[in-house]
């Protein structure tokens, strides 16, 4: 076996039981080395050499990446998850002629779908989703986080809510947890476009709050233009906010004349 | 394993934002190598890219530069991709043969040569260029000129304004003197700063003249460019005190030197030549023996031992070549050479004015003056004024301006008869003492004739000039005074004549004034003189529209050919309330970038054609395009194509001047195409100005080379036959038949020399022409433009040995249009009557057969008949075949060339001195094993010839015309001149006895 490849599982086999330990700053430390490692080499992406300890080479990558992306999660680090993930990802698409796949390559793919999900990033959700074959969909991991898209998209946000109890992994926890907030964030700018104002009771029952306090301390947080009176969420101001888009009539009109000016001048 | 390839680059881009830098730079070494794939993907992260490259602590931020560089390059900011590729420093490749690399050191060139010609003070402008661009520009001249692309390598020094780089270049050419030439074609052809092309060219002159061997030719126009008139002076002193090949090659440069008619240039590389003053006078006189004693002069210079004693014979040889030289320069050895080829190869067609006289009523002023200027124009420089002679009863007709006109219409005829001129013209000069016999018309036509004689070569009359013009009060004789001084001393910048001409300007009278606003600008021609500010103070007080008009046209003369250093004169005259002053202001926008195809003169004269308030400012601003863009013939007919469509006549004008004005001469397709339409417009003036372009375009073309020649012959005769047709269109029809046959068919419109030179003479004559549109004798300025198309072979003795050369193309191309037949007559009578078409076609078949026994019986014929066989058919079915060609157009005659006989030779020998139609220029060979050898392998002008066996007596031709033409020709005009001249119309009745000419008051 390559002295270098071997450094590289050493070092990987201590990261684990590091990770095992929960010990997340040793495994932070680890992982930067292992990454460091891995640039050295030729067989990973993007250059594909095709040396004798490809297979090898990549398959341990791989498993690194994959740890990283959870450790992101554990340490509720999103850039990370985003960072890791996007280096993970070549070793899904490019290599399946190369290696096998990776086991965990459904949760993780899961994992992100949700994290673009919380991060509201639709229009990426769904572009990842497209470029999953067919068959992957019928995955719990893939399946839950696209029912989780349709509840969102349809309103039912009360589906989410429950569906806290049934993720399909440990890790997604987290993420769940981010994604009633998206919600409500959600929620919240809906009904200020559609509300001048809300009662309490209304509004706590629609944020899904428990108590007022936690309402209250929702808003003064997140909107603090929202005003809270006679028992009432008034929106008015931030509906103020946003004026009129004004059509720019003066520069129409001059461009217009000075079309016509031109037209007349043309021999 | 099956290779993989990676499908998108965001791995990398997710490790760029990771903390270790060896991450980041295992990432950038990779997105460097993928940019070509990824660069969609990469754009995104471009920010993150390029605060690596900002920060201070990254040690790769080239690379990250580099990486920048090339996503913006595929992104298409080619502006953002150079700055970085310049921050990449030693990592962006030159020598990479990639699109990238190849685009972006272009875009750096670019780049370079705009930063370094942008107008700046030379203190702050080096500070200004980024090292960095000027390291990339410097080892990209460095490559080229070690891998040997010297003409790369001259090209782009010349573009970034680098002379040292150029001076290396071109030393280290293998080939120095094809480098220089190629390196004058650029500097005319693409510098379009003219303090910068001076730089050049004097760059170029002090290399050669660091070689072994000195192309004296080149050197001596760049330096005639640079107006340095003491060193061509030297060289050419240096080459006369040499051998005789040296001498030769002298006079060929003097020659060519006169050939870009630079007078004041011309006249102060004499004074350097030859100090003494007292030997100007007597050279006139000179110049006639030594064309007369011939013999005597051979002796001299063959037999140098044989001279006086006393005298040291080199001494002796000197002095006769300082002699010739002066003949030379001083243009009389050239124009006296040019009058005797112009009239011994007269082939005018004086059937064809015959024809015009016929159908002009006689009322119409305007067709009678008008057909007098054609006679002119078309024996412009030939002295034959038989047709002038021949109808001295109709030519009495004209009175007041027309007979001013008809005056100096002589004075075209008699163009270059610089020894005879005043005696020509003395019947109809003012007389010192009294009141002369003439009317003021003649009198002041005749000063007008006399400048018109000696344009641009006005030495010997400027002083008679002068003194008429002081002796006189009478305006009409002021104004033909002030157009020939100004035409005698064109652009001479001379003092006391300028005082004169003002003089009869603050007279304030409008003939007067108008005439002397025009001369001042002739005699400032293109010195861009302080007088400009003068001319036009006055021309803001005088009241005089005729006077604002002269001294604004006057005033655009002489910006003449100074581009930037006109810049500030043409805005003031741009941004005038008065019309009349814009109007010169374009003139002076259209002089001022004269054949440099300048875009921002283009754009500026576009803006005007089609925003001023002003018809007339509009027709000229379209009409100056013409003189910017003479140097690019093929440009103007795309440029005012749309113009010419415009739906005012004005423009439509100007479209057609302009094409006329800078394809003159080509016979250009396109320009043709382009004219067509415009000779039937529906506007009389229109129609006026396109036949006259067209006749300026199509001159010296023949119909075997375009056939719309002969339909436009055609069109010409049947308008001006044509009883309804506008007197304008006809007077446009008659000039137009003056100018296509110009010169007795060997002269053509030339606005560049043959060495691409701008001819001063010729655009301010076609400027000054194009006035006619408000005065009418101003047409005879258009004889200035004309050039004769001749080879002129020379000897050591500035003579004409016999010597033949080699056209290698088919006779018939280039050949004189046939002479018209008398029909007119028939014609006339024969018009109205409709004719069946059947009818038409069995008279045509039946004058086919007849042609055709005709042909058999003479059994092919001779030469002459072979190389014209459709003018040898037309001539035997005489009247049949034309009546029909008239009556009938749908019989178009197709029968010529199945008729051919025999395949025309491919080449024809031609005698020196021959016409050489510009077009035939690239046919001309020189034989091998001929006894003369060219100094200069021209095709065309004066080229002085090496002898071989100078042992052997030489044979001249051109030896008897001399003679005829220094006889007085107001008396008897010599048989073999009335031969020659009626040769083409030997149909005609016997020409008259000659009379004197005169006028009855």
């Amino acid at each position: 076996m390559d002295p270098q490849l071997r450094e590289v599982a050493q070092l990987f086999e201590r990261f684990k039981a590091a990770f095992v330990r929960k010990d997340f700053n040793t495994c932070a430390t680890l992982l930067t080395q292992l990454k460091v490692l891995l640039t050295k080499f030729p067989s990973l992406p993007p250059s594909f050499q095709p040396t004798p300890n490809a297979s090898e080479e990549l398959t341990i990558a791989r498993q690194i990446y994959e740890h990283a992306v959870v450790l992101s999660v554990k340490i509720e680090d999103q850039e990370a998850f985003e960072r890791d993930f996007s280096q993970l990802k070549p070793y899904y698409t490019d290599t399946c002629n190369i290696i096998p796949p990776s086991p965990e390559e459904y949760p993780i793919l899961g994992l992100n779908l949700l994290r673009l999900l919380v991060q509201n990033r639709i229009a990426e959700f769904h572009t990842e989703l497209e470029l999953l074959p067919p068959t992957a969909l019928e995955n719990p991991c893939i399946k839950h986080a696209v029912e989780l898209e349709q509840s969102f998209m349809e309103g039912a946000y009360n589906r989410i809510f429950n569906a806290r109890q049934a993720v399909p992994h440990e890790t997604y926890v987290y993420f769940m947890d981010l994604l009633a907030k998206t919600v409500r964030d959600e929620i919240a700018g809906c009904s200020e476009k559609a509300y001048d104002y809300l009662t309490t009771n209304d509004a706590q029952k629609m944020f899904m709050f428990s108590s007022d306090q936690e309402l209250s301390q929702y808003i003064s947080e997140e909107h603090p233009e929202w005003e809270i009176r006679d028992g009432c969420v008034f929106f008015q101001k931030a509906k103020e906010s946003q004026p009129w888009k004004e059509i720019p009539s003066f520069q129409l009109i001059n461009q217009t004349l000075s079309y016509a000016r031109e037209l007349e001048r043309i021999v | 394993m099956a290779a993989a390839a990676v499908s998108s680059a965001s791995g990398l881009l997710a490790m760029l934002t990771e903390e270790q830098a060896e991450l980041k730079l295992h990432a950038l070494v990779n997105l460097n190598s993928l940019v070509h794939l990824f660069w969609p993907e990469i754009s995104t992260s471009v920010p993150t890219i390029e605060s690596l490259y900002e920060d201070e602590e990254f040690d790769q931020r080239q690379l990250a530069a580099l990486v920048v560089s090339k996503v913006f390059y595929y992104l298409g900011e080619l502006n953002d991709a150079l700055s970085y590729a310049l921050g990449a420093g030693p990592l962006f490749d030159v020598s990479e043969d990639t699109d990238y690399a190849h685009t972006l050191l272009a875009k750096a060139l670019d780049e370079y040569a705009a930063v370094r010609s942008r107008p700046v003070k030379p203190s702050d402008e080096d500070a200004k260029i980024d090292p960095r661009l000027e390291a990339i520009v410097e080892r990209m001249l460095d490559k080229c000129i070690s891998d040997g692309k010297y003409q790369q390598a001259m090209g782009m020094a010349v573009e970034c304004r680098r002379l040292d780089k150029l001076e290396e270049a071109i030393t280290n050419c293998d080939n120095i003197n094809s480098a220089l030439s190629y390196c004058i074609n650029l500097s005319h052809q693409f510098v379009n700063h003219r303090e910068y092309r001076c730089e050049v060219l004097r760059c170029l002159v002090k290399i050669y003249q660091q070689l072994p061997h000195p192309d004296y030719l080149s050197i001596c126009q760049c330096l005639m460019f640079l107006h340095d008139p003491e060193t061509v002076a030297n060289i050419l002193k240096k080459l006369l005190f040499g051998s005789k090949e040296d001498a030769l090659l002298a006079f060929q440069i003097a020659f060519d030197l006169v050939e870009n008619e630079n007078q004041a240039f011309l006249l102060s590389v004499r004074n350097i030549l030859a100090p003494t003053p007292s030997v100007n006078p007597e050279a006139p006189a000179d110049a006639p023996d030594v064309v007369g004693g011939d013999v005597p002069m051979v002796d001299e210079s063959s037999n140098e031992p044989n001279g006086s004693a006393e005298v040291d014979p080199a001494e002796v040889l000197q002095a006769e070549r300082l002699s010739k030289i002066r003949g030379i320069l001083s243009g009389e050895t050239p124009i006296k050479l040019t009058l005797q080829f112009l009239y011994s190869h007269n082939r005018s067609d004086l059937l064809i004015l015959k024809t015009i006289k016929q159908s002009v009523e006689m009322r119409n002023s305007v067709c009678h003056s008008a057909t007098i200027c054609a006679n002119a124009i078309m024996h412009a420089g030939t002295t034959v004024d038989t047709f002038l002679r021949e109808n001295l009863d109709w030519l009495s007709r004209a009175t007041n301006w027309a007979k001013f006109s008809a005056t100096a219409g002589l004075g075209v005829i008699h163009k270059g008869h610089l020894q005879q001129g005043r005696s020509l013209m003395a019947p109809y000069l003012p007389q010192s003492g009294g009141v002369g016999a003439g009317s003021p018309y003649s009198e002041g036509g005749a000063l007008y004739a006399l400048g018109l004689i000696h344009a641009n070569h006005g030495e010997g009359i400027k002083q008679f000039l002068r003194e008429s013009l002081r002796n006189t009060t009478a305006e009409v004789i002021q104004h033909g005074a002030c157009l020939g001084l100004g035409l005698a001393a064109l652009g001479t910048a001379d003092e006391q004549i300028y005082d004169d001409i003002k003089n009869v300007l603050y007279g304030d009278s409008a003939v007067a004034g108008e005439a002397a606003g025009i001369g001042m600008g002739l005699l400032m021609a293109g010195t861009g003189s302080e007088k400009a500010n003068e001319m036009l103070s006055y021309a803001h007080d005088t009241q005089h529209e005729k006077i604002i008009r002269g001294l604004s046209l006057g005033t655009a003369l002489t910006v003449y050919g100074r581009e930037e250093d006109a810049d500030t004169l043409i805005e003031q005259m741009t941004r005038d309330q008065d019309p009349i002053l814009r109007y010169g202001g374009m003139y002076a926008l259209g002089l001022a970038y004269r054949g440099t195809a300048n875009n921002k003169a283009i754009h500026q004269l576009l803006h005007f054609a089609v925003s001023d308030v002003s018809d007339d400012v509009r027709r000229t601003a379209v009409l100056a395009l013409g003189f910017v863009l003479y140097s690019e013939p093929e440009q103007t007919p795309r440029i005012v194509s749309l113009l010419s469509e415009s739906y005012n006549p004005h423009v439509r004008y100007g479209a057609a001047m302009a094409v006329g004005i800078s394809c003159a001469g080509t016979g250009l397709s396109e320009a043709i195409s382009l004219l067509e339409p415009l000779t039937s417009d529906v506007v009389d003036f229109v129609r006026q100005g396109a036949l006259i372009a067209m006749a300026m375009v199509m001159i010296q073309t023949n119909e075997a080379c375009d056939s719309r020649v002969g339909a436009f012959r055609r069109q010409l005769e049947k308008i001006i036959l044509d009883k309804h047709e506008d007197a304008m269109s006809k007077m446009g029809a008659i000039l137009a038949s003056g100018i296509l046959d110009a010169g007795g068919r060997n002269v053509t419109i030339r606005l560049l020399s043959k060495n691409k030179h701008d001819r001063l003479t010729a655009v301010i004559g076609l400027a000054v022409f194009s006035q006619f549109w408000y005065w009418y004798p101003l047409i005879y300025f258009l004889s200035l433009t004309f050039s004769p198309t001749a080879f002129v072979g020379l000897n050591y003795d500035l003579k004409v040995p016999k010597f033949d050369f080699m056209s290698h193309a088919k006779p018939s191309l280039f050949d004189y249009p046939k002479a018209s037949t008398p029909q007119a007559t028939t014609t006339a009578v024969r018009q109205p009557t409709a004719i069946l078409s059947t009818f038409a076609k069995a008279k045509a078949r039946a004058a086919k057969k007849e042609a055709e026994k005709e042909k058999a019986a003479s059994g092919g014929g001779s030469a002459e008949k072979v190389a014209s066989p459709s003018e040898g058919a037309a001539k035997t079915a005489e009247k049949p075949e034309k009546d029909k060609e008239k009556e009938s157009d749908a019989m178009q005659v197709d029968n010529p060339a199945e008729k051919k006989p025999e395949p025309e030779p491919t080449f024809q020998i031609l005698m020196n001195p021959a016409r050489v139609v510009p077009s035939q220029e690239k046919y001309i060979k020189f034989l091998e094993g001929c006894r003369y050898v060219p100094v200069k392998l021209a095709p065309s002008g004066f080229v002085l010839l090496r002898d071989l066996q100078p042992s052997e007596p030489e044979v001249f031709t051109l030896t008897d015309a001399p003679a005829a033409v220094s006889s007085n020709p107001s008396a008897t005009v010599p048989a073999s001149q009335s031969q020659q001249a009626s040769s083409a119309m030997a149909v005609d009745e016997e020409p008259l006895p000659p009379q004197p000419f005169e006028y009855s008051p």
